[in-house]
């Protein structure tokens, strides 16, 4: 496997989740398809990782249920469960075009990644062009800072900073984490930044927040930063992405043609 | 909590000299997986005050809003298997090395398979992606660790290898033997498997020794009756 080249900042990608995905959203597969159209890579190598919730089964099967039968190679990663794998995490995550991180407890997410080395890699993951995509605390780990209950009551916690500021996910679903991060926002705790509704999605290339897309109706996102110590709020209307329920109609020309191809490609291995 | 053999689970009970101790799992190296969670319960419920802390559940209503002390009043803290550097990692940002010191300090009896034995000793080798690896454990035994020595030669091949290249000298263990420490110093090895076997790994003379120890298993009169 030869490294792929470094790009150039406006072409780094992140997709950070306030909640919704194959996780949340069982019979909605917008913000996952727009997850694999982020990709130039014609058929993607897509891991996920399950890591915040100590890789369940259930999120598993359920990555597999949604991105198993797309035009991808979907595969995920553990840090708990052998593998009886040869390759390196190294040879893993640098060979990714989309890299997918679960929801769970944000505080074990940042150390278990850490102890494994696997931060830096994402990093360099990142560089390369690999799309970084996650659900709550897969989605506030890319931040300087998020809201997490990894250790029960909603308190602050810092990120990796690969993006600026600050996101706070569920804002609509779990209404207790909002004041708490604006709170932290109003008194510098936190940089300011956004806070998410389940549902919506912020993409980001480089540094910047390029887009904002969303798979349910009246979902939004906030902006909040502090000025001479008071908040400025700005209410993100997002892109409604068009929700298509899972596993109905024929799949399109595209992925036939895709299905085809690996087919093709398996049959002369 | 080996399936249908209870011997280590009855030998670490008794080590804690009470009627019905309390005992509590840590799965956190199996990403606290539910399955291994109802294993524990079904093998200690009925015989023990049985609990669990979940690190990635610290949300739910349970014992998670004040684990450090209710780990230091239990008689026993069971750690399940699964990834060392993981388990290591999880412990660390939740403060739980200096609570497990205290813990052993104050007389609480910690045990584990498999990652739940590696983690107690200052040095490990732990097997996951790729070649095996030394890893820093708690440091509790000054001494190095290693595990599934029966099942997994490449494991074997590899520990014998560090001992020689400096990490320092230890215990190796197959699947159904158990040391058990009092203070730093091995009292006793015993095990549920007839045959199962552990050793002292340490160089001699240039060359990395296995010294077995004699192992107890704890079957034998059950088992194994006398030969007619």
């Amino acid at each position: 496997m030869s490294p792929r080249p470094v790009v150039a900042e406006e072409r780094r990608t992140i997709l950070t989740l306030g909640g919704g995905g194959f996780t949340m959203e069982p019979d909605n597969p917008a913000l996952d398809e727009l997850v694999l159209a982020l990709t130039d890579a014609r058929e993607p190598n897509v891991l996920f990782l399950p890591t915040a919730s100590g890789d369940p089964a259930g999120q598993i099967n359920a990555f597999r249920a949604r991105f198993g039968g797309r035009a991808c190679i979907a595969e995920h990663l553990s840090l708990f469960h052998l593998h009886g794998s040869v390759r390196t995490l190294e040879e893993i995550v640098l060979d990714q075009d989309v890299i997918y991180a679960g929801g769970g407890s944000m505080r074990n997410l940042l150390a278990i990644w850490r102890a494994h080395g696997l931060d830096e890699l994402l990093v360099e993951a990142w560089r390369r062009g690999t799309v970084l995509a996650g659900i709550s605390a897969g989605a506030m780990c890319w931040f300087e800072g998020g809201v997490t209950k990894s250790s029960g009551p909603p308190e602050p916690i810092e990120g990796f900073g690969l993006l600026p500021g600050s996101l706070s996910v569920h804002a609509d679903g779990e209404p207790e984490r909002l004041p708490v991060w604006l709170a932290c926002v109003r008194e510098g705790v936190l940089p300011g930044g956004w806070a998410a509704d389940d549902g919506v999605g912020l993409v980001f290339r480089g540094r910047q927040l390029k887009g904002a897309f969303s798979s349910r109706p009246g979902a939004a996102a906030l902006r909040a930063d502090a000025v001479d110590g008071e908040l400025v709020r700005q209410r993100i209307e997002p892109e409604l992405l068009g929700a298509r329920p899972t596993g109905t109609g024929p799949p399109s020309d595209d992925i036939v043609e895709l299905r085809q191809v690996q087919r093709l490609r398996q049959s002369r291995l | 909590m080996e399936a249908g053999n209870p011997l280590l689970d009855d030998y670490v009970l008794s080590l804690t000299g009470r009627e019905r101790p309390r005992v509590c799992f840590l799965p956190t190296a199996s990403g606290d997986a539910d399955h291994y969670v109802v294993r524990f319960y079904r093998q200690f419920a009925t015989r023990c005050d049985a609990s669990h802390v979940s690190l990635f559940r610290r949300d739910r209503e349970g014992v998670e809003s004040h684990f450090a002390e209710h780990l230091l009043a239990q008689d026993l803290i069971y750690v399940g298997g699964g990834n060392l550097v993981s388990l290591l990692g999880t412990w660390r940002a939740h403060g739980l090395h200096s609570v497990l010191r205290r813990a052993w300090r104050q007389g609480v009896v910690l045990c584990g398979p498999s990652a739940g034995s590696l983690c107690w000793f200052a040095e490990a080798l732990t097997a996951f992606h790729a070649a095996p690896h030394r890893v820093t454990g708690l440091g509790l035994l000054p001494y190095s660790n290693c595990v599934h020595y029966d099942a997994e030669p490449q494991r074997r091949e590899e520990y014998r290898r560090f001992v020689g290249d400096g990490m320092r000298p230890g215990y190796a263990a197959d699947d159904g033997a158990a040391l058990h420490f009092r203070g730093k110093d091995l009292a006793r090895a015993v095990s549920s498997r007839p045959h199962a076997q552990a050793y002292r790994v340490e160089p001699i003379d240039d060359e990395v020794a296995e010294v077995p120890l004699d192992v107890e298993y704890l079957g034998a009169r059950i088992a194994e009756p006398a030969a007619a």
